[in-house]
Order: C-alpha cells, then structure tokens, then sequence
C-alpha cells in the first residue's frame, strides 16, 4: 500500500462537521484524507463501557470513551490541576468532547433547533453582540439539506415548527412526547407557553438512510445502541468505500504556511510520539471549537506570529457556549419521563423578544432522561432496603424532573483560549480558558429566566424545587474562529474560509457569530456544507 | 398512450422493415384486461428483480443477483424498443415468460422462473402482454449484461437443461380437488414460483422434483421445508397463520420473512386478493413431504426460552468480556440486547421478535441465522417498514463483525435461544458472507469439457500423427 502523505484536501478531524464535508468532496470526485487524534472504536465497545460502568459514574459520558494518553480530553474522574482543559475566570468553561473518531455526535443527544432570522442579527435589533454576515435566508437551504443529510425529525404543523420559516418538509415526523412531557405541555400551556417537539436527528419510528428506527432505549447520551440516533461514526465506512483515507491516533500538532502564505502541509504524532507530514491542495480544519483554536495558536511562524488565520487576534476570543440553570422539581403527582429520547420537547418562543436589548432570552426543557439512575442514590441516603427502597425509587423516579434553562451568550472577547504552560501526555499545551458568562446573560437568570422556570415548576405542583447554584456548560462549542465580512474583526468570511490563507477552511461552531439558544450541531453542520459548495467550487477552479 | 402506439408502428417500419416481427401491438387493451396483468405481474413478482432498488426505474433491470454460477444481472423488461421489449410479438413474449427463449432466439437462464411460468394459461399470458406493453413506462435505458463464466456463458448450453427440466405446459385442474385448491396451485406452482427457492437444487441446478418444497438454499439464506409436515414443515401453521404470515411477512414468536422471502412479501404476496392468498394457502398447506417426520417432536417455531447469561461478564469490561468463554453472550449484549431485549424476549407489538420461539435461530440449518446477522432484514409491508441494520462488511452495518465474532454470537443464541444440535464456524460465516455456497456446476462442467478436451486433443494428435504420416509419404515422394 502506497504511504498516506497527501490528497486534494485534508480534513482535520472526523466529527459531523468533517464527515460532511468529506462526503461532498468524495461526491464531488477529490481525494480526501482525514487525519483523527483519537481510536476508531466499535459501537459494541461504547455501549458495553456504558453498561459497565457503576450507576455512580453514569452521567460522566468520559466513562463511555476513556481518552487515549495521546488525545486527551475532559474526564469526570480529572483533578483541576491535571485537568485537559485549564479553566479560568467567574464562570467555568468545562465542556465535554470527546477526541475518537466519529467525534462528539457520538454523545450528543440529537437536539437541531435552527436559528431564527433574528438570532442573526441581533446588533441590528437589539443594539448587542454581532451580526452574521449573511442572513437567515442564506442559510435556510443549508438548514434543509442538513436536516436531509442527518435524517432530522420534526413537526408538519407550522405552530409546532421552530422557526416556522423553512423551504422544505422535515423528511420524518417527530416523536410522540413520553407521559411526563405530555402532562408538562399541557402545563406550560396555562401559562401561555407552547411546549412543542424537538427538532432531533433521531429516526422516528422508521429507517432513513441505513439506520434502523428508534427503539427508545432512552440512552441517547453518552451513545445510541442501535445508531438510530444520526452521528457520525455512522457515514465512517461509507466515506471508505467512496475512497477516503482516515487515519486514526494521529494528533495534528501544526499547520504549516508557505511563501505565499497559502497552507502547505500539516503535521501529526502518532500514538509512538513519530512526527509525520501530510501535505494537499486545501485543508480543512473541523477538529472542534477548541481543538481548533488551539491547534492554530500552535501553529504560529514567522509569517503569522499570532498563530495561523490570525492576523485579526480573534483565534480562541468570543468563547462562547449556552449556560444553563437546571431546577430539580419534585412534585406530588407521578410524570414519568423516560419514554423515547431523552430531549424532546421545549420551549423556544422564550427565546425570542425585544428584552434582548437588555438580557439574553432563554430556551425552557422538561429533560426525558428516566429519572432511576439520579435518584437511587438519594433513595439509598435514606437507609431504605428490600421493597421499601423499591417504592421509593419508583417514587423518586416518577415525580422528580429536571427543568433546564438554557440561555444565549454574547461573544466576548475576553473569553479567551490561550495555550496553558502545561502540556499534554506528547508535551503539546493544553488549552487554558477565561470565561465569565457576563452581565447580560446573569441578567436574564435574575429577571427572566428564572422567576419563569419558578412559575412553572409552581404550575406543576412542586414541593420541592432545587436550582442549580452556577451556570452549567451545555458543551456547545462556539466563537473561537469567528465569522465575520471584516477580516479585522474575524477569523473566517461567509464560507467558513480563513481570512488569511485562502486554501484553508475552518467551518464548525467556531465561526458561530451569536448562540441563539438553541443546541449548536446542526448550525455546525449547516455551515459545513456551506463550506464545502465552496470547496468544491474552489477545487474546480484550482 | 396513442404516441407510445404511434411509435409502435411506425419506428419498426422506418428503422428496419425487415426485422418488424409478426404482430405489433398497434391495438388499445382494456384497462381491465391491462389490470389483469398488472395483477398477474404482481403476483409474478417480476419488480423484485427486474428492478434495480436502488435508485433505478420500475421494470428497467439492472439488479445483479448472486446466483450458484456467477453473477447474473437483471433486463429491461419495460416496453421501450431499444432497451427494453417494446418490439416483442405476443408469441415470443409467450416463448420468453413460459420457455425461456427471447425473441432473438437465446435462452434466458433458469435465473427467470420460466420453469414455473410455464404453466400459466395462456389468457394469462395475454394479460400479462397487455400489462407489460401499456401498462409500464418505457425506460429508455439499457440494463448492464450478465457476463458469466465459461461454460455457463454459452447460452446455448440451456437447450439440452430445458430439454430436461422444463414442464411441457400448463397444468390441468385435479377434479378430485376443490376450485380453490386448484386455484392455489396455479398461483403458487406458477407465477407466485414458490418452489424456484423452497424446492432444493440438483447437480444440474434443477429442482428436485422428488423433494418438492422441502427447503432450499436461496444466496445467503436458505428457504425452509414448507411442506405440511409438522416437524420440518410448516404442519403446524392454520389457514390463518400462513394467510397472515403472505400478507405481513411476520408470525409473532414463529417466524419473519427476510432475504428474497421478505421481498415477495413486500412487492407480491401482501398486495394478493384474500381469496388468492387463501387460494395459495389451501394448497400448499396440502404439500407433503417426501420424508415425513415419523414422530412428533419440537419444531423450529416452539424451541428455547427467555434467558441471558449477564452475570457471567457484566462489569468486567468489553475486552475481558469479548474474549472469556461468554464471548458470544457478550457480542449479544453489546449488538443484539438494545433492540430483541436482554433475554432476547422481543418486544410485545413483534416488530422485534423473540430470537426463541423463532424459526431463523432453531431452523434445521443456521444459515438463515448468520444471514440476518450479516445481512439485515429489510421488508415494507401494510404495517410499515420493518428494518434491521446489517452487521457485516455493508456501508451502513452498526458493527462489521468478522467471521469468529458472528460464530461465536450464532453460537450462543443457537445454544440458549434455539436449535442447540447446530454449530456454526467461522467458514460457514464465510460462506454466507460470499453469497451462498457456490454451485459446483462451473466446476464439473469445465472439468467435463477438460475432459472432453483431452479427448479431442488426443484424437487430434491421432489424426494429426495420420496426416503427419500422409504428408511424410508426400514429402518423400516430393523430394
């Protein structure tokens, strides 16, 4: 076999946003290897780390996809100080990803709320944060065909759509609510608010594209058992097939410029701490919203002391992610979640509203994980055993849910990825983050968020309702390589290419210009194959 | 329509008057008599083949089948004049669906159950011509050829097998039996060609006549014994079951239909009449077997119990777990537990079955077993599309398990869930991996004609050693 050192493009990383992008490029007839830090692991292995891990350790996903020592990545089980990721600031940055092939999708629970064509421009409307640098309009035919490609589920009725304005049907329809999500719309309805099903990627009682249909194992996170769920592990052998090359433990470590300032080559170690060179034509970088940055930072030479793609400063600035305040309700009468996935409904018109000019708005869940795995342990603090520790699991199960606020973020500049002075397990710098999710979010938990999440759980009979003390991290990585039309003020134009170097792309979360508060992936996505019509384009030029 | 008539009459007579066959369809049929033979096409179930279904047009060809023999690939059947058989007289559309013959003269391979076919009425036959010549769009494309290997790529060679094996026409009805038995016989002996899969294959590829419906291999699966014995048949199935089973492809805790079966029940049985399907019913439930079962036992339908063996490997990690003596039980967990249950108990609505009480794992071979592992099970029916992932070397397979890890999985649900007298290994993996077990006929048939050959050679040398001879005497003499 002829040693793997070039192709046409070279894409970093072998999460949904590369996938993608590969599988355009395959179509479109260019030779595509992918370059992936972490192990190629079988679906089998994944569901059975899940299954034998202790009910204690179950809600850390690292538990699933223990990290190679070469591609680290955030664990529960990390001391702060040998932490992967080193975190700075008010608030914690702690995310969760996971360095293996097929990427994040592996763990994510399917959630694809679009953005709305206000989302986009909210420095026009409402005097706050950036403007895209295209319109809601642009992107809407990028939302269809990624809802296509994913097999994204949803609603027909417009009233239950989010947003309503969309070209194309979703091509399956969505998911019966569990008996808890039923009892919390009709809640929520009484007070005025619409609860309406999760757009998800997620087969919905049938098969789409060679994946067989949901069966409600209700353990989308950390991983899909049956791969009903889209991630993208799934399109792994059939990118093969069409030809591409993926190579595995193999961490990027820089990206290489030449005299006209065009990328030339990355290098990688292997899994021995062995350097080697992968030259091409064009390069895309979809390892990440922090890998990517960090990976840029890395890459700084004489041309481009501040790191690659970097002659704005804004590589690693505007981190940026959906902090969330989860209320724990317990409540007298039985709701049952735990039926079908485990996000599927919400409340998105919270989102929406000229209170952004003041606070950031927010999405309102009732979470459908079943409820035994979180509250056995309280059950057994209770010194209960034999049938009475039974019932009251069974209790605890049924009237306890979890009311999860997520709220927008506007990009900073002072949330910050820098390279960290400690290294990792080949002596690469960890990344080390700022983060402070800033006045205008905390607004929104004081004034609106919460005192509406109160209202609800109130609605819903709590007698007991426990609100999270800081914000948590949703794990939706955005802002690091910002888009933007300046190449002042950002990192990459309107097709996700670096304003500095024309031959490299860096499509993903990272050029997201405003959150919205809507789960980021299929934005991710959408942007990707937006990415890659202009990589094919170029490609034929070149 | 009147254009596609139009054209009908005049392209044959501006492009080659001399090859315009006897009769053109230049008449209108009925839409009942074109209804009939859509019907009758149906029940033929020719779109399961000659289509290809991915992506490729109604009737239009190009599905490659793996066959004993090599590789064959489906025709264009549609009515267009290039492609298709848009220029065929009602006579040798006859010759091709009954005898296996195309207008050209070749011969079909017995790919196409003509054998069957054969018996169809010859008001049948018309129907079908109609259906075929204005009830089907034209496809305009050309479907790839079959290119088998030598000898079987001399299409000639069929003459001498249909001398053999091919009925000689259509049956007459038994007057000791009811309308509705002779009904089913038609159907089922004919354009439903049931024994095409379910009665085995001779040396020559024949079926064997003697064995009529007592289960065959199929490719990758294997069509079980359908005769009325209790045991090895389906003796133990009412009216309503078989009934039931033609119209959903599923019996709950008896059996589901996968492979070609799965397809006859998508594109055929289930859009059948009631009566038709009863029809079929009443008579192969009359079926016997060559080799009845002369005592009552289990049958592949009531075999194993709800059952798991977790506590042998949980909590000790996948790679211990893969590689103990529970290897199998552990692949079951990781692969097969999320969908059929834990203790392969299936869910209570059946579109997951129980892998007990199940004719693919307690069958009396596994080939049907280790084929739905690797292949998947795929079926549309009334009650929607029943899909299970494959777990072989296909594009979209959850896990691509190898041989070993298939063996071992076959192994645990053969011993725990089903016919605990089989084993499976690796090889047998392999074979159903390649396609099936392949005929040996290419084989003989070369070795026969090397045979032949040496013959021939030595007969050549003989005569050659003769003229040799002559032309030796002649030299001399020229000399």
């Amino acid at each position: 076999m002829v040693a793997k050192t070039s192709a046409d493009v070279v894409i970093v990383g072998t999460g949904v946003v590369g996938v993608v992008i590969a599988e355009q490029l395959l179509d479109a007839g260019h030779s595509v290897l992918m370059i992936e830090a972490g192990p190629r692991v079988t679906r089998a292995e994944v569901v059975e780390n899940w299954r034998n891990a202790p009910l204690s350790v179950k809600g850390d996903t690292s538990v699933a996809y223990p990290p190679r020592p070469w591609a680290p990545h955030p664990t529960g089980a990390e001391k702060p100080e040998d932490a992967y990721l080193q975190l700075r600031g008010p608030d914690s940055y702690g995310q969760t990803f996971i360095r293996y092939a097929g990427g994040s999708t592996w763990h994510w629970a399917g959630t694809s709320w679009r953005m709305t064509p206000e989302d986009m421009r909210l420095n026009s409307l409402y005097g706050v944060g950036r403007d895209w640098a295209f319109d809601y309009d642009t992107l809407e035919p990028y939302y269809v065909r990624t809802e296509n490609k994913l097999g994204i589920c949803g609603p027909a009725d417009p009233a239950q759509q989010w947003p309503a304005r969309r070209s194309a049907p979703y091509p399956m329809p969505e998911l019966p609510f569990s008996p808890g999500e039923v009892r919390f719309t009709e809640i929520a309805k009484t007070l005025g608010y619409n609860n309406i099903p999760v757009t998800q990627a997620r087969n919905s009682g049938i098969p789409y594209d060679g994946r067989p249909a949901c069966c409600a194992n209700n353990n989308c996170v950390p991983v899909c058992p049956v791969a009903a769920k889209y991630d993208a592990e799934t399109a792994l052998n059939r990118l093969e097939k069409k030809g591409a090359t993926i190579l595995v433990d193999s961490v990027v470590y820089q990206v290489e410029t030449n005299a006209q300032n065009k990328i030339e080559a990355v290098s990688y170690f292997d899994q021995h701490k062995q350097s080697h060179r992968i030259s091409g034509k064009l390069f895309v970088l979809a390892c990440n919203g922090l890998e990517n940055p960090k990976l840029l930072l890395m890459s700084k030479n004489d041309r481009n002391p501040n790191g690659v793609a970097n002659s704005s400063d804004q590589v690693g600035r505007n981190m940026m992610d959906h902090p969330q305040l989860t209320l724990t309700v317990t409540t007298k009468e039985p709701f049952w979640s735990g039926v079908g996935p485990v996000v599927n409904s919400g409340i998105m018109e919270t989102s929406q509203g000229d209170f952004r000019s003041q606070h950031a708005g927010a999405y309102f869940r009732y979470n459908n994980f079943a409820r035994n795995r979180f509250v056995t342990f309280a059950a057994l603090k209770k010194g209960l055993v034999g049938k009475a520790l039974d019932a009251e699991i069974r209790r605890m199960t049924a009237c306890t849910a979890d009311i999860v606020a997520a709220h927008e973020v506007l990009p900073d500049a002072n949330n910050r990825l820098t390279l960290s002075e400690k290294t990792d397990w080949l002596g690469l710098p960890k990344p080390s983050i700022y983060y402070d999710v800033g006045d205008y979010t905390r607004r929104s938990a004081e004034v609106y968020s919460l005192p509406i999440a109160k209202r609800i759980a109130e609605a819903m009979g709590a007698i007991d309702v426990k609100i999270s003390p800081k914000f948590n991290q949703s794990k939706h990585i955005m802002g690091g390589t910002i888009m933007g039309n300046d190449a002042a003020t950002s990192v990459v134009d309107a097709d996700c290419r670096a304003h500095d170097h024309e031959n490299l792309f860096i499509p993903g979360g990272g050029a997201m210009a405003s959150t919205a508060c809507g789960n980021s992936t299929i934005t991710m996505v959408a942007l990707a194959i937006k990415a890659g019509d202009a990589i094919v384009s170029q490609m034929r030029g070149a | 329509m009147k254009f596609i008539q139009s054209l009908a009459v005049i392209a044959p007579l501006a492009l080659a008057p001399t090859l315009m066959p006897a009769v053109v369809s230049a008449q209108e049929y009925s839409k009942g008599l074109i209804d009939k033979g859509r019907y009758l096409a149906t029940a033929s179930d020719c779109v399961a083949c000659h289509t290809n279904h991915a992506g490729g047009k109604p009737m239009a060809g190009g599905l490659a089948m793996a066959s004993p023999v090599g590789t064959i690939v489906s025709t264009n059947i549609t009515p267009s004049k290039a492609f298709g058989i848009g220029n065929y007289s009602e006579p040798e559309f006859a010759d091709a669906v009954r005898k296996g013959v195309r207008a050209d003269g070749a011969n079909l391979y017995p790919a196409m159950p003509y054998v069957s076919y054969a018996v169809m009425s010859d008001d049948d036959i018309h129907a079908l011509y109609a259906y075929f010549m204005q009830g089907v769009e034209p496809v305009d494309e050309k479907a790839p050829d079959t290119s088998l290997p030598f000898p079987m790529n001399i299409r000639a060679s069929m003459m001498g097998w249909n001398m053999l094996f091919r009925p000689s026409g259509p049956l007459a009805d038994d007057p000791k039996q009811s309308a509705e038995w002779n009904r089913g016989r038609y159907l089922a002996e004919g354009a439903a060609h049931c024994s095409t899969c379910h009665t085995p294959r001779g040396a020559l590829m024949q079926e064997q006549k003697s064995r009529h419906l007592s289960g065959g291999q199929v490719g990758a699966w294997y069509a079980p014994d359908i005769t009325n014995d209790k045991v090895h048949g389906i003796g133990s199935w009412s009216q309503e079951d078989l009934v039931t089973y033609l119209k959903t492809g599923r019996l709950d805790h008896r059996a589901q239909a996968a492979g070609s079966m799965a397809e006859a029940i998508s594109y055929s049985f289930q859009h059948l009449t009631e009566a038709d399907l009863n029809a079929i019913a009443t008579y192969v439930r009359s079926v016997p077997s060559s080799d009845p079962t002369a005592v009552s036992s289990m049958t592949r339908f009531d075999r194993g119990e709800a059952d798991n063996n977790l506590s042998g490997f949980r909590g000790k990690g996948f790679a211990a777990g893969i590689k103990g003596d529970h290897s199998g039980a552990q692949i079951f967990t990781a692969n097969c537990a999320s969908c059929h249950g834990f203790n392969a108990q299936g869910t209570t609505d059946g579109y997951y079955p129980s892998l007990f009480h199940n004719a693919a794992t307690a069958g009396d071979n596994s080939v049907n077993l280790i084929s739905a592992i690797l292949n998947g099970v795929d079926r549309h029916t009334q009650d929607g599309h029943v899909f299970m992932p494959p777990f072989g070397d296909e594009a979209n397979a959850v896990v691509s398990l190898d041989n070993v890890q298939v063996a071992s999985l076959a192994n645990y649900i053969l011993r725990d869930y089903g016919n605990i007298k089989l084993t499976v290994n690796p090889e047998d993996v392999q074979v159903v991996r390649d396609g099936g077990p392949r005929s040996n006929i290419v084989t003989l048939a070369r070795i026969g004609i090397a045979a032949g050959a040496v013959v021939l050679v030595a007969v050549l040398l003989l005569v050659g050693l003769l003229v040799r001879g002559r032309r030796k005497v002649a030299d001399l003499k020229s000399t």
